[in-house]
């Protein structure tokens, strides 16, 4: 009796701080309309500057709170309003989920560079020590942080409903035109909204900090943050009440969990329940609260961004086709002295190529943002490894079709998500499969798997160069299928859907089937691009696979272009190329590439000017010229694109 | 620019008066496609303005453009010595233009005392103020006052749309469409509330498909067409000319 | 007066398209209340009424984008209101938008192609060239192409078959939706609006062209502003007020409807326009 009390404590109290970390989500979202990714690694961030000054530079508790909370936080959040969400006003829906997960990377990038990645540290809690209660120990962080939630709830309470502020902050998403017109500027609401967030996560980042008496690495408190994700997700990104209670039911069920199930589970599982625990909710959460209720706030659902796709790919696909012969050229002269490098690179380019052909697929041409092709990869080469002995073409296909059926599994709960649900249920996917999958002991364990290289009859690809061919070979080939499949009547199906569900349908064409088998080929594409890292690498390994990559390397290629076979195979050269020059600081690039490229839907490759380069493609389709970005130029003509469609709409 | 963004006591009236409006050269497009090509336009302080025209002309474009929310391509828009264009659109507001969009210009997620309160965001009207005014003028709204917007019928919500007019003496009164999919009682006490804010001297610029409703209430016309301004007029003159443009 | 294109030698089957006591209900609003009415083969059937009045509501209750409330909608005698769009589409039921719909990233003549593709699935491809030898889709493809390229001509689009859909102005951009409702060869098509954006020359010959369709056996169901396209083709003419349709019948007769000119025009209300003329 006095466990189950003293688990229900610890149950609420850890649901306590998702509860803070969920609302200061909820809060930005009502009142700019976009989903912080990033918001778990804002809490994180603010922890170790917590950490730092309080344990390394030994400030006083109080004035170091003060600093976080009251001077760093807000002042980042009202920064990152006006400086990086502001221009994205008007632009399609998926340019804020972008920019979110690039200052999601950039953060955790910048904390890897500050304080080392691997070391634990352990954040004291606000007040230190312990009493006893009904025979069940507390800790006093407990009740700062129930108090703390209880106090977040009352003020926000009283903000929304009581204040014209908040009234505003509630009003902003709905019409932001109407609230300046009755004389409210919409810019400073909502720039309010990202500071209450900021200030929000802040404090939720802190106060679980301290309850981890073990201490935290920067990857696993980003993520204990994510868990408030889910109980938003419930409370439908507005209702703050039911997010409460679902973030108070997480932290319980968390904690009977891991008291009661966890103990009697087999050794490996042990670690991996509670670590993936989170995600599963997340997940189900995401699929199972009603779409048409996630649907109804924000601009996520103004102007569509007018894409560039077709003729300019032939153009491109030359680009890309020339870049691997060089590379192969590379391979062939390869006996110098640093011959292996330069080929196990070219391997690895390959390998991620495919991997971005996938995501040409799925977001480019579909426009299904999917974070989880890492995950399917890891997979891949997973099967690779334990297929026939780790170094058979049986090995290939059977990582395809495994990661194919398992796409298809995904794609089912999640086909009716699109835009931001879908990343997030992705994100959801992947991080449980790296953490509670890839992280166990009989799967990539701590010293990686090993994968042979492929070998036929009479044929082996155990020479670094004939495994290059082999690689190349597997890229063209899905190169030649991605561009083929856009001229023919698949890739138009695929395009159309993305531009118009509603006439996608009226023309006779099925939404929901098009859209599972669309996301199972892209992950069968990943599932073989792993086998193959596996093979070029030998060893594969669980931080190859982590859901922060998977997100870097999407970045990647939505900043080059995720259109274009060029945009596929600029994104993984980035890739392989500073990961290996300079892996720490992999996320500071992704995440500055993002938001560089701001609103422009088309990436680098799609921009305006770069397209004048390539008139052999506009005359092989007789197209008359650069088409631009004609709704999404300028943010006021967009809103007044919006406003014709609500003129359109209520007409009739 | 110094009354801009200050708040008045609610004793003092927003000043004596109407203001003028000038449209001059616009010209406006959705992303590629342009909508009005080329259109002048006097309101005269204190005038009831009509605007008239088929489906797709341009008129609701017009206010868009007139009211800040939408940028013209070429030429400028002046409500007194403002410069639409260059003004943000709550500072607009705040210096008495009261612009009432097409369609159901509400918060469908507040309640509609909710609404009230936002709407005092003008500055220079108290809640009390703005409550009182709407009450009396639309006793239903104060059944429904703890009611979602968003619930309410077209017609209330409407009600509750042009109740950011009658309290704080706006000095330009913007109606786009106000007839919109509501019964003809409904338009009726409308437009009786919309004579009655015209008589207090404000100028009022409105665009409205039924014809003969629009020129009961105005002072001057306009027909356009395809984006041009092709006649203007007092509402007599006006009238004939937009009846034969309807039903041809 | 040109008002009656009943189309001779079309013998009236059974109504294409019945829409029987349809109700939409948006939060407080009715949108629709109790409509019925019928579209009939080798008739170009209008509906008209003022904006707002629920024109294009009613069109997404018959393609199966939104679920009435209350009522039953009825295709070639088949009840369908619990299919989705597709098996609509399947049934032969073709329409346009008025808030364009196009597929904004292909080009003009890939638009049409979905529609043609339509009923096509990709691996037929291998199927039929291993039963009829290689280049038997490109045999398929080829017709296809060629198709496309007659319907393009038939809605004058044949000069702008290569350009980016989304880069049309928005008379073309109609043209194009209705090329795409064409592909998908519709027993039924609902046009929502596709004159506006049109000069009168183009109007006329859009008129002509839908007097054609309705004159090859196509129930056409016409939503449309411009009054002299309707009068000329439409019959009958159905009008729709406030989710309600107020008239039916043929053009002369809804035009000197009393209730529709009030509906159009707006009644003067007792009381009001005391504060014209004499200020």
């Amino acid at each position: 009796m006095s466990d189950f009390l003293q688990y229900t404590v610890f149950g609420v109290m850890l649901g306590a701080g998702f509860a803070i970390a969920a609302t200061g989500l909820v809060v930005t979202y009502a009142a700019s309309g976009v989903f912080n990714f990033a918001h778990g690694a804002v809490g994180m961030t603010a922890a170790f500057l917590y950490w730092e000054l309080v344990v390394h530079d030994h400030v006083p508790v109080p004035l170091a709170l003060v600093v976080v909370l009251l001077v760093v936080a807000p002042l980042f959040g009202a920064l990152v309003e006006r400086v990086l969400m502001r221009r994205l006003h008007g632009a399609s829906a998926e340019r804020p989920v972008l920019v979110t997960l690039g200052l999601l990377v950039i953060l955790t990038g910048v904390a890897t560079l500050v304080w080392s990645p691997t070391v634990t540290r352990v954040v004291n809690p606000l007040v230190a020590g312990t009493f006893r209660l009904v025979g069940v120990n507390i800790e006093y962080q407990y009740v700062i942080t129930v108090g703390l939630a209880a106090v977040v709830a009352v003020a926000l309470r009283l903000l929304f409903f009581s204040t014209r502020t908040g009234l505003a902050l509630r009003a902003v998403v709905d019409d932001p035109d109407l609230l300046a017109m009755a004389g409210a500027s919409p810019n400073r609401v909502s720039q309010l909204g990202w500071v209450l967030g900021f200030v929000l996560a802040a404090l939720a980042g802190v106060l679980i900090a301290g309850t981890q008496s073990t201490g935290v690495n920067i990857a696993a408190l980003t993520l204990l943050v994510v868990n408030g994700y889910a109980a938003a997700v419930v409370g439908r990104l507005r209702n703050i009440p039911v997010t409460f209670a679902a973030a108070v039911g997480i932290g319980l069920a968390e904690s009977y969990v891991n008291s009661y199930a966890v103990p009697h589970l087999a050794q490996n599982l042990q670690t991996d329940v509670p670590l993936v625990l989170p995600m599963i909710f997340f997940f189900v959460a995401l699929v199972t609260v009603p779409a048409a209720r996630l649907r109804a706030v924000g601009r996520l659902t103004t102007v569509r961004a007018q894409r560039l796709v077709g003729a300019r790919q032939a153009a491109l696909s030359g680009i890309a086709f020339a870049v691997v012969v060089v590379l192969c050229a590379v391979a062939l002269a390869g006996d110098q002295s640093n011959g292996t490098t330069v080929l196990d690179l070219a391997g690895q380019v390959m390998a991620f190529g495919i991997v971005g052909l996938s995501l040409v697929l799925v977001t480019g041409y579909a426009g299904q943002v999917s974070l989880c092709q890492f995950a399917f990869m890891g997979i891949g080469a997973f099967v690779m490894g334990k297929v026939a002995g780790g170094g058979s073409l049986l090995g290939l296909v059977a990582a395809a079709g495994v990661c194919g059926v398992l796409g298809a599994l995904v794609a089912l709960p999640t086909v009716r998500l699109r835009d931001l649900y879908l990343a997030l249920a992705t994100f959801a996917f992947a991080d449980a499969v790296a953490t509670g999958f890839f992280a166990d002991v009989h799967v990539f364990g701590s010293g990686g798997l090993t994968v042979g290289r492929v070998v036929l009859p009479g044929l082996s690809f155990g020479g670094d160069r004939a495994e290059l061919l082999l690689v190349a070979g597997c890229f063209l080939g899905c190169a030649w299928l991605v561009l083929a499949l856009r001229r023919s009547l698949v890739g138009r199906r695929l395009v159309a859907l993305n531009d118009s569900p509603a006439a996608f349908a009226t023309v006779g064409l099925n939404v929901p089937a098009t859209r599972v088998v669309v996301f199972a080929v892209g992950a069968a594409m990943a599932g073989l691009a792993g086998a193959l890292y596996g093979t070029v690498e030998g060893v594969v390994g669980t931080s190859d696979f982590s859901v922060f990559a998977g997100v870097i390397f999407f970045l990647f290629v939505t900043t080059w272009s995720v259109r274009s076979v060029g945009g596929a195979l600029l994104a993984s050269i980035t890739y392989v190329v500073l990961a290996n020059v300079w892996d720490n600081g992999l996320g500071l690039f992704a995440g500055a590439g993002v938001i560089l490229v701001g609103r422009a839907a088309a990436g680098i490759l799609g921009a305006e000017p770069l397209q004048r380069f390539a008139p052999l493609a506009s005359r092989s389709t007789g197209r008359s010229g650069p088409a631009g970005e004609a709704l999404g130029a300028d943010s006021r003509a967009a809103e007044g694109a919006f406003a014709l469609g609500s003129e359109a709409r209520a007409a009739g | 620019m110094k009354v801009l963004g200050t708040r008045r006591h609610p004793d003092e009236a927003v000043g004596p008066g109407a203001l003028a409006v000038t449209v001059a050269g616009v010209r406006a497009a959705y992303g590629r496609i342009e909508v009005l090509h080329g259109v002048d336009l006097a309101v005269p302080a204190g005038s009831v303005f009509a605007l008239l025209g088929p489906n797709g002309a341009g008129k609701s474009t017009l206010l868009a453009v007139v009211r800040g929310q939408l940028r013209p391509t070429h030429g400028t828009v002046t409500v007194g010595d403002l410069d639409v264009t260059r003004t943000p659109t709550e500072r607009l507001a705040r210096a008495g233009l009261c612009a009432i969009p097409e369609g159901r210009a509400v918060f469908p997620n507040l309640t509609v005392r909710e609404n009230l309160r936002v709407w005092t965001y003008r500055g220079g009207v108290s809640m009390a103020d703005v409550e009182a005014a709407t009450y009396e003028r639309f006793p239903r709204l104060a059944e429904r006052r703890r009611q979602l917007a968003g619930t309410l019928s077209g017609g209330e919500q409407q009600m509750l749309a042009i109740s950011r007019a009658l309290v704080g003496s706006p000095r330009v009164l913007l109606l786009d469409e106000l007839s919109m999919g509501l019964a003809p009682l409904v338009v009726a006490e409308l437009y009786e509330l919309v004579a009655s804010l015209a008589s207090t001297g404000m100028t009022v610029l409105l665009v409205e498909q039924f014809v003969t409703t629009a020129l009961a209430v105005a002072t001057r016309a306009a027909i356009m067409v395809h984006g041009r301004i092709v006649r203007e007029g007092p509402p007599a003159d006006v009238g004939d000319a937009a009846l034969g443009a309807y039903l041809s | 007066m040109p008002g009656v294109p009943g189309v001779p030698g079309v013998a009236d089957g059974p109504a294409a398209l019945v829409v029987s006591g349809v109700s939409v209900r948006f939060g407080g609003v009715l949108a629709l209340d109790d409509v019925s009415l019928e579209a009939a083969p080798g008739h170009v059937t209008g509906l008209i009424g003022p904006n707002g009045a629920g024109k294009t509501t009613l069109f997404n209750v018959v393609s199966g984008l939104h679920h009435p409330d209350h009522g039953t909608v009825h295709l070639f005698g088949r009840d369908v209101t619990a299919l989705a769009p597709p098996a609509r589409a399947r049934l032969g039921l073709a329409r346009t938008f008025q808030r364009l719909e196009l597929f904004g990233s292909l080009t003009v003549e890939e638009n049409v192609l979905v529609g043609l593709e339509s009923t096509a699935v990709w691996w037929h491809r291998r199927h039929r060239r291993r039963r009829q030898g290689p280049g038997a889709l490109d045999e398929a493809d080829r017709r296809r192409a060629a198709r496309a390229a007659r319907i393009l001509a038939e809605v004058g689009l044949t000069s702008v078959a290569g350009v980016q859909a989304s880069t049309l102005p928005t008379g073309l951009a109609r043209m194009a939706e209705l090329a795409r409702a064409l592909a998908i060869d519709p027993r039924l098509l609902l046009l929502d609006e596709p004159g506006s954006g049109l000069d009168r020359a183009e109007s006329a010959a859009l008129g002509d062209l839908l007097v054609r369709l309705a004159s090859s056996g196509v129930a056409v169901l016409l939503v449309e502003h411009d009054m002299e396209l309707v009068m000329r083709v439409c019959d009958p003419i159905h009008v729709l007020d406030f989710g309600h349709v107020i008239a039916s019948g043929a053009p002369a007769e809804v035009r000197e409807d009393p209730a529709v000119q009030a509906a159009y025009l707006g009644a003067v209300p007792d009381g009001v326009g005391v504060a014209g003329g004499d200020r």
